[in-house]
């Protein structure tokens, strides 16, 4: 599955600066109580950047990036795109979802799960869309599978056919939520490289939350660093790593290995902080 | 597709021992399945025969079903099936006509949701052919009354089961609808529906089963022509043999609208049965 060719073309960044403003979510048992998951956020995405957020597990880095999304309502604050304020239709943005499996539509075949991303907000022909589909299953090298069901296809293929249908819609910002989270370590890596390839071709701007120290430092401009929850911002830290990554070279780099400590020494000094990363 | 969940590692790893062993069985449980049948179907014919069972009202089998052939080729049962299954469409066409987007209103809608779900569960309850008598009083005895029984009957099945069905998606689903910007109609329209589907056809497929018995049952109490109505007035006119006849016939036909049924829904959710095939759990 090699997408080198798509490093040729690097369009400009497209798009408008996403901005994060004071954002806090509380959640409101059933019983009365309330739990303050996001304890005011302020980042500032800029556009065709790739930010990473990383936190320990359970400290709300999906709630955060759902309020981004427009998924879910912001209890303050607010998330801007440009001038806009993003509420409920999430214009422009798209998420991936962590889990991959159930995100894809089961009756649909893998073409049908793509098109479905774009098909009803952009009124074209069938086959401009299908055209649309198999360009984007191309570069995630899967357009052999078009016409099979997601669930005939193995756990790496199924993500890279979430990627296919989350990009088909050539959204202006991408969200990901732990996409690499459950596949195998080398599918993993695969998955890492291409998702780089894309975001060079494409020039959307990315955020990814994780848990993954490594992958954060891999992939991103910028790592923000999460607080325990109720989480809010404790550092931002640039990565400065030259681009294009390099799946062995890069992190075997002194200068990544050096962020990698610094990061992880960060996350485990906290209190309670080792026995959640431990998992 | 088939070639590809044969090739499934589950299933191609097994080789040729474990596929001739599933083949014995299933030859096996069949066999004996229908050698019971056959033995049932003996008894019958020999208690007759042999005079064990001393009754002119116990026809043999074997002259059942001659009348069977007989009824049918000389054309007396043909127009009574075939009015009996038009009744049967059209009742049960109603009921899941109304029953599906009142499941499906009942299910997304909270405010319809409290004001039927009481009455629903209340009326769910009572046996369906317990309502023909008043029914009678309301409707009389025309085709109107046949035909609300059995689109009450078909109803509930079809309420209840998509109600099921459309609580059971995926949140996630939900999602994915929405951050494709996807209108609630679509959503709908592509997602929930045919999430909720397999639940969906799984009520029909009961109600089906009601329906024709609802049917047989109103044209009985309230018959002018129908199978029901045809089975009735042979027992009456002491016709023992044609009255089995027509008993045979709407087994056949309730066998053989229940095999159409399942077959159909075979076709229209064939991804669950392959997605099962294949092993996929989730």
């Amino acid at each position: 599955m090699s997408v080198t060719a798509l490093h040729q073309v690097s369009p400009a960044p497209q798009g408008a600066r996403l901005s994060i403003d004071k954002i806090g979510k509380v959640f409101t048992g059933p019983s009365g109580g309330s739990v303050k998951a996001i304890d005011g956020v302020t980042l500032n995405v800029e556009p065709g950047e790739f930010l990473a957020i990383v936190g320990p597990s359970g400290c709300g880095k999906s709630t955060l990036l759902q309020v981004i999304a427009g998924l879910m309502s912001p209890s303050s604050g607010a998330v801007r795109l440009g001038a806009q304020d993003v509420t409920g239709e999430p214009a422009h943005m798209v998420y991936l979802f962590q889990q991959y499996g159930k995100s894809l539509l089961p009756w649909m075949s893998v073409a049908e799960n793509v098109m479905f991303s774009f098909r009803h907000r952009i009124v074209m022909t069938r086959s401009a869309a299908r055209a649309r589909c198999d360009e984007y299953l191309a570069m995630v090298g899967l357009l052999d599978f078009a016409d099979h069901y997601p669930w005939q296809l193995s756990g790496g293929m199924q993500q890279r056919v979430a990627i296919a249908r989350a990009l088909a819609a050539e959204p202006k910002v991408l969200l990901m939520d732990e996409p690499f989270s459950s596949v195998d370590a080398l599918t993993r890596l695969d998955l890492h490289a291409l998702i780089l390839d894309l975001w060079t071709a494409k020039r959307f701007t990315a955020v990814l939350v994780t848990h993954d120290v490594d992958e954060a430092i891999f992939l991103a401009d910028r790592v923000a660093v999460l607080t325990h929850r109720p989480a809010s911002i404790s550092e931002v830290i640039d990565t400065n790593l030259p681009r294009p990554r390099l799946s062995i070279e890069t992190r075997e780099s002194p200068n990544f290995l050096a962020l990698r400590h610094r990061l992880l020494a960060h996350l485990l000094a906290r209190p309670g902080g080792a026995a959640h990363d431990a998992r | 597709m088939t070639q590809l969940v044969a090739d499934n590692e589950t299933q191609g790893l097994s080789g040729p021992k474990r596929s001739v062993s599933i083949g014995v069985r299933v030859r096996n449980s069949r066999a004996s399945g229908v050698l019971l049948v056959v033995l049932i179907l003996c008894a019958w014919e020999l208690s007759a025969r042999t005079g064990f069972v001393q009754s002119t009202n116990w026809p043999p089998f074997s002259t059942v079903m001659a009348t069977l052939v007989v009824d049918v080729t000389d054309g007396e049962l043909l127009p009574l099936i075939l009015s009996t299954l038009w009744r049967l469409a059209r009742g049960y066409g109603i009921g899941f006509a109304i029953g599906i987007p009142l499941g499906f209103a009942i299910a997304l809608l909270r405010p319809v949701r409290l004001v039927v779900r009481p009455t629903i569960e209340l009326l769910r309850p009572i046996p369906i052919p317990a309502i023909i008598p008043p029914l009678i009083f309301l409707l009389g005895l025309g085709d109107s009354l046949k035909l609300s029984s059995i689109a009450f009957a078909t109803l509930f099945p079809v309420v209840l089961n998509t109600i099921a069905g459309v609580m059971a998606v995926e949140p996630i689903y939900d999602q994915v609808a929405k951050t494709f910007g996807v209108s609630r109609w679509t959503a709908l329209r592509r997602v929930v529906f045919p999430a909720a589907l397999p639940f969906v056809l799984a009520g029909l497929r009961t109600a089906l089963g009601l329906a024709v018995v609802v049917t047989v049952v109103a044209e009985m109490i309230v018959g002018q022509d129908g199978v029901g109505y045809y089975l009735v007035s042979m027992q009456f006119a002491m016709r023992a043999a044609d009255m089995y006849a027509a008993i045979v016939l709407l087994t056949l036909i309730a066998y053989l609208l229940n095999r159409a049924f399942i077959l159909a829904e075979g076709r229209i959710i064939r991804w669950t049965r392959l997605r099962e095939a294949s092993g996929d759990a989730s």
